[in-house]
């Protein structure tokens, strides 16, 4: 029995001819190996450009980088010279009350993120904008608990914002310093629905990325601002610890010298429209508050 | 934490240091070194905050290196020379590793960016364990080796004085200020060890009750930052009077204590004809007293009818025993009147 004939694998043509060939971009490089290292948010349309093509050379623009950095950097250098965070440190001990954020022009939203169940493939809608007069911030969308039609998720209907980490020259982390205050001041006029406001501290570990720090914000609805104890003024003592939204057996107070962000989240199962109206976001020391922390722990592996 | 589980670990630590300074050989020198790292480690995350963790975490990546730096160094010193004498280390390139090394262990600038953040995640008594107790064994180390490069020496001595000074200009958290202020006295230290080892002992060992008395003095009034120091008087009159005359110690005002050390130092720089490097060292100083300058007012100038920078605290009775506080802050205070008498005590020593 004969074997059978192999067949050529390769081309006649030389090898020249081969490398002359010009082969159509799109085989190249498959588009799904460019963007599997990238998280894609679902709605966006998918990027196939590969990096190198995506810088864009502007002159003015890195003109205008170099010149903003190199001011934060020389207001970090002589603000030492005055005192902890560029106060004196007068100013740093009597400081009773700092609002950190407030909604006064559109650059004040640049500095938040917003998230919703979307990105799961839910059909939450969280939208953030400038209230009456720019001095207010109106955050406003549609909560929706239908979870995605995944196959595995089983509970959606989540809308949040959050602010953006801040940063000194060049791109480096900073931290607010809230070591002085002791409240969360907020200035809320919201519609009756139950909030969430978490804080990100700054963290080592990689396992340790999600771990946030939470309270619940009331709001009451009515034409009134909130700015009171029970919801508007929340002591940093209340927070919980949380990692990915699972509240820790092993709790330990906020501390309040590297904090990285806060955000409001709304995940109240209610279905339909929700308002929130922000005035400012401060912090504040009350003289009165002196409890450290509100938990207790309990021993997890009590002897019987 | 377990009393029997503490005690194992305050034996480690105490047997970590005994074992080095005792040793004369590089190896039992290091393991006396690992030993003390391993102890410690417990008893930084004992609280097991996040914090704390990464603090202990920080804290042994850091010796880890040095102590493999230690090692490395030793194998080729014995490698090269053909022994392991602690004494006889002679050839450059492994006493510039050493020192390096232990300057790592240490922290002195410029390997001392560990320090502060991991002394803040820590609680007070085992921050003083860490600024306290841990320094001794690598400097017992130090003091044994001969410098066989001076300018090494001397510039970890001055870059530390400086950065300890510059570097603890702008913080509030009063751990974070001990620990640039441990940079700079390790700088001092530093500056004089080749001309005298007698001096540099006296140094640390006049560091190491002020810090002490700092660092207890800090965890009776229970406060770790500056705006917490202005209920102080309310709490423990003496020790608000007592406790500026301890911080401006800790920068070298005579008739305090601390004066002692910085007087001899610079005469014995100015003696060995390093007139410059005294100068900047006893310009360094004051940075360093412009922070202490920043906690004695914080704790002394705030009282009422101002408004107060802190929140009124429970007034529980303290169970701190008074015994350590009371004596390091005393000897931090009186001891120049008796300098020679302390001079004569350490001079035959080292």
């Amino acid at each position: 029995m004969s074997l059978p004939k192999m067949t050529r694998l390769l081309s006649r043509r030389p090898l020249v001819s081969i490398q002359q060939q010009q082969l159509p971009p799109s085989t190249l490089v498959p588009g799904r190996t460019l963007i599997q290292s990238e998280y894609r948010r679902p709605g966006k349309p998918r990027d196939n450009e590969p990096p190198w093509q995506k810088i864009k050379f502007d002159l003015s623009k890195g003109l205008e980088g170099v010149k903003k950095h190199f001011t934060l950097l020389k207001n970090e250098l002589t603000g030492r010279w005055v005192g902890p965070e560029g106060k004196p440190i007068i100013e740093h001990m009597l400081e009773q009350n700092r609002v950190v954020w407030e909604f006064r022009g559109p650059e004040s939203l640049q500095q938040w993120t917003l998230s919703s169940d979307r990105e799961i493939g839910g059909q939450s809608e969280i939208y953030m904008e400038l209230g009456r007069n720019s001095t207010t911030c109106l955050l406003y969308g549609t909560l929706c608990s239908t979870p995605p039609r995944d196959g595995e998720t089983r509970y959606s209907g989540y809308c949040t914002a959050r602010s953006k980490q801040p940063l000194a020259s060049f791109d480096r982390k900073k931290h607010h310093d809230w070591s002085s205050f002791n409240c969360l001041h907020l200035r809320i006029r919201g519609d009756g629905r139950p909030w969430m406001v978490n804080i990100a501290t700054e963290t080592y570990f990689s396992h340790q990325k999600d771990d946030i720090y939470n309270y619940f914000m009331y709001t009451r609805g009515g034409p009134y601002w909130q700015d009171v104890k029970a919801s508007g003024i929340i002591p940093f003592s209340k927070f919980f610890l949380t990692h990915r939204g699972r509240i820790q057996d092993d709790q330990h107070p906020l501390w309040l010298d590297k904090i990285n962000t806060i955000g409001f989240t709304l995940g109240d199962n209610a279905d339909g429209p929700f308002q929130l109206e922000i005035d400012f976001i401060g912090v504040c020391k009350d003289y009165a508050h002196t409890e450290e922390f509100a938990y207790e722990k309990y021993k997890r592996n009590p002897e019987v | 934490m377990n009393p029997y589980v503490l005690s194992i670990l305050l034996m480690g630590l105490g047997l970590g240091t005994t074992v080095t300074f005792a040793s004369s050989h590089w190896l039992l020198a290091w393991m006396g070194l690992e030993m003390n790292t391993l102890a410690i480690l417990p008893l930084m995350a004992q609280h097991h905050h996040p914090r704390a963790v990464e603090a202990a975490t920080k804290y042994f990546l850091i010796q880890s290196a040095a102590a493999a730096t230690i090692l490395f160094a030793s194998s080729t010193n014995a490698w090269l020379s053909g022994q392991w004498d602690i004494q006889h280390i002679t050839h450059p390139l492994p006493t510039v590793m050493i020192t390096i090394a232990l300057s790592l262990k240490l922290g002195l600038a410029p390997l001392h960016a560990w320090l502060p953040e991991v002394v803040q995640g820590l609680d007070l008594t085992t921050g003083l364990v860490l600024s306290t107790w841990q320094k001794l064994a690598p400097f017992a180390l130090l003091l044994q080796i001969s410098p066989e490069i001076p300018l090494l020496i001397t510039s970890l001595g001055l870059i530390s004085m400086l950065a300890g000074g510059w570097g603890g200009l702008n913080h509030t958290q009063l751990r974070k200020v001990l620990a640039y202020s441990s940079v700079a006295h390790l700088g001092w230290m530093m500056v004089v060890m080749q001309f005298s080892t007698s001096l540099t002992a006296l140094a640390l060992l006049m560091y190491v009750i002020m810090t002490t008395s700092a660092f207890l003095t800090f965890k009776l009034l229970k406060s770790t930052d500056m705006n917490s120091l202005a209920m102080s008087w309310a709490k423990t009159p003496s020790v608000t009077a007592l406790a500026p005359m301890m911080l401006l110690s800790l920068g070298g005002l005579p008739p305090l204590s601390g004066f002692l050390p910085k007087w001899l130092i610079i005469q014995e720089l100015t003696k060995q004809e390093l007139g410059l490097v005294a100068t900047v060292a006893a310009l360094s100083a004051l940075l360093s007293l412009f922070f202490y300058l920043r906690v004695c007012y914080c704790l002394t100038f705030t009282s009422s009818p101002n408004n107060l920078a802190g929140v009124a605290p429970w007034r529980l009775e303290s169970k701190q025993i008074s015994l350590p506080l009371a004596t390091s802050t005393s000897l931090s205070i009186l001891l120049l009147p008796i300098s020679p008498a302390i001079l004569s005590l350490t001079l035959p020593l080292f």
